[in-house]
């Protein structure tokens, strides 16, 4: 184990993800050759065209994937089955239908063994803190998008896993709840302390919540470049232009980007 | 609405409660209260009344046959025969639904025997299940859960398998293992569909014993039926037919206060969601 391994959340070294073809063509190739490091305490965020195999790197990091080739290291050990340390908030809220919002902030520490009285009160607590406060005996299709995805975000928080793997999670939200869920998602993490690899096609969020931007290509995809963000926190969410070095560090990222789509330019 | 509601003074409100579900028991009788007339008025007059017997006639016959105790005893077996078939066959369905549902390697090999099995018409069956399992209770209990475990086998099986993997996957790294899954994600969505074949298997059940009492018995309703239209005497027979749909009915009902309970979590149980900020 070098240095470097123990100071990584996640280290990914040398993925290689191609999935088998449609009959008779060949195997079709979506990641190539990445390597990259979620330093302990950093929200690293990666960004790329859709279908660039950003979702199946939080997959392999999850366990829920074997990568082709190369490794994937969380806190030092290799990734080799179903991850259940780490913290996972999927694109869509994915709660449970049939049981209440605590319920579904309950469940991993019922999947835990953790007792009932301590698993209502930390349970309580989570959804304190992301102001769910009153809806507990809500079922989720009582609830609306934001307070489902706020619900699986203190599903994740209620067992404090150090490491954090989001999936486009604001995406399906409108634009308003998106900024008040990325404000609230920075307040958040600030007192968790916890490390967090965010995969988005939206460049503000990516610039606006993270240490750093890991720019896909088109598939098969390769690392474009790493660009880090280093404007100060707390940053405000809700007018990104207003803060000095965005627009800088958003042209960084949208200049590696921008090669990879193919915009007509206006003659 | 609410808010109207709770302004007006007790006694309207209560009175409109009363009157509401008996103004809805009303219309859900009509056509079925239109019906026995017309029946009534037909018979003897239009269609001959050893056919069709009358209403009147009928409820007589359900009367003196539970005044006299006389139909208590097909009644005891044919009840027996429908609860032991319908449990027998909504456990064997649950369990063997389930377990090929988790286990697809096994369902795909499994899986064309089982629809070959269900392809046979089970009435068909009914004259073996006699040579096999007796002239008594058995083999109407057979032919019955036979119909019932199909049913609810199809309607579980598929309700394992309709589970997005997604939800399995994040399950999983939420720390469930394989025992956990099946408890809080495999069982709770198969609920519906196993509720589902449950409430199908209904008529099923009935239809099987009945059947079987047909063909080969020594007591129960189906036989009582069965010997009344021999001796043309239709004021039993439909005396007969009418304790058969009270019946449905009753288990329909159980089964719908059942569902309701399980399945409160579903939208379509429950009213509107208030209004999420």
């Amino acid at each position: 184990m070098t240095d470097h391994d123990t100071q990584s959340a996640l280290s990914f070294r040398a993925i290689r993800q191609s999935f088998p073809g449609l009959a008779g063509e060949p195997p079709l190739p979506v990641l190539n050759d990445i390597s990259f490091e979620v330093p302990r305490g950093k929200f690293v965020s990666v960004i790329g065209p859709s279908g660039c195999g950003k979702s199946t790197l939080l997959q392999m990091a999850a366990g829920l994937l074997k990568q082709t080739a190369g490794q994937v290291f969380h806190n030092g050990i290799l990734v080799s089955d179903v991850n259940r340390t780490i913290g996972f908030v999927p694109q869509q809220a994915q709660l449970l239908p049939w049981k209440t919002m605590i319920e579904n902030v309950e469940f991993p520490l019922l999947l835990r063994g953790v007792k009932a009285a301590e698993r209502r009160a930390r349970a309580q607590q989570a959804v304190d803190k992301v102001d769910l406060t009153g809806f507990e005996g809500h079922y989720p299709y009582q609830l609306s998008g934001g307070m489902q995805k706020r619900a699986s975000i203190a599903r994740m928080l209620v067992y404090k896993p150090d490491t954090i793997l989001m999936d486009e999670p604001f995406g399906a939200l409108d634009a308003q709840t998106r900024m008040v869920m990325q404000h609230d998602l920075q307040t958040m993490l600030a007192a968790e302390g916890a490390s967090v690899l965010f995969v988005t096609h939206d460049i503000t969020e990516a610039v606006m919540l993270s240490d750093s931007v890991v720019v896909m290509s088109r598939r098969p995809a390769r690392i474009l470049a790493e660009v880090p963000i280093d404007l100060p926190r707390p940053r405000d969410m809700f007018e990104p232009h207003a803060i000095p070095g965005f627009a800088e560090a958003y042209d960084r990222v949208w200049s590696v980007f921008r090669s990879e789509l193919k915009v007509r330019r206006a003659a | 609405m609410t808010d109207q509601l709770a302004t007006r003074p007790a006694e309207h409100r209560s009175l409109r409660q009363l009157w509401a579900p008996l103004g809805r028991g009303l219309m859900l009788a009509a056509p079925g209260i239109i019906m026995l007339c017309g029946w009534q008025y037909a018979s003897g007059r239009l269609i001959r009344e050893s056919y069709v017997s009358k209403p009147t006639d009928i409820a007589k016959r359900l009367y003196e046959l539970f005044a006299t105790g006389e139909i208590w005893p097909s009644l005891a077996v044919t009840g027996k025969e429908l609860v032991l078939s319908y449990v027998i066959g909504v456990t064997l369905g649950l369990l063997l639904g389930y377990a090929l549902g988790r286990a697809p390697r096994a369902a795909r090999i499994v899986e064309p025997y089982v629809m070959a099995f269900y392809g046979i018409p089970k009435i068909a069956l009914a004259p073996l299940f006699v040579i096999w399992f007796g002239i008594g209770i058995w083999s109407k209990v057979m032919l019955a859960g036979t119909m019932v475990f199909f049913l609810v086998f199809y309607n579980v099986y598929a309700g394992v398998r309709s589970i997005d993997r997604e939800v399995v996957n994040l399950a999983m790294v939420l720390g469930a293992n394989e025992r956990q899954l099946g408890r809080h994600i495999y069982l709770p969505a198969a609920a519906p569909f196993l509720l589902l074949g449950m409430r199908m298997a209904i008529p099923y059940a009935v239809i099987g014993v009945i059947v079987g009492e047909f063909t080969s018995s020594i007591a129960g309703l189906g036989l009582f039926i069965n010997y009344a239209s021999s001796t043309y005497d239709p004021a039993s027979v439909f005396a007969g037919i009418f304790i058969l749909l009270a019946f449905v009915m009753v288990m329909n009902a159980l089964a719908t206060r059942l569902e309701r309970r399980l399945l409160r979590w579903r939208p379509s149980m429950q009213g509107v969601p208030p209004e999420a900020s």
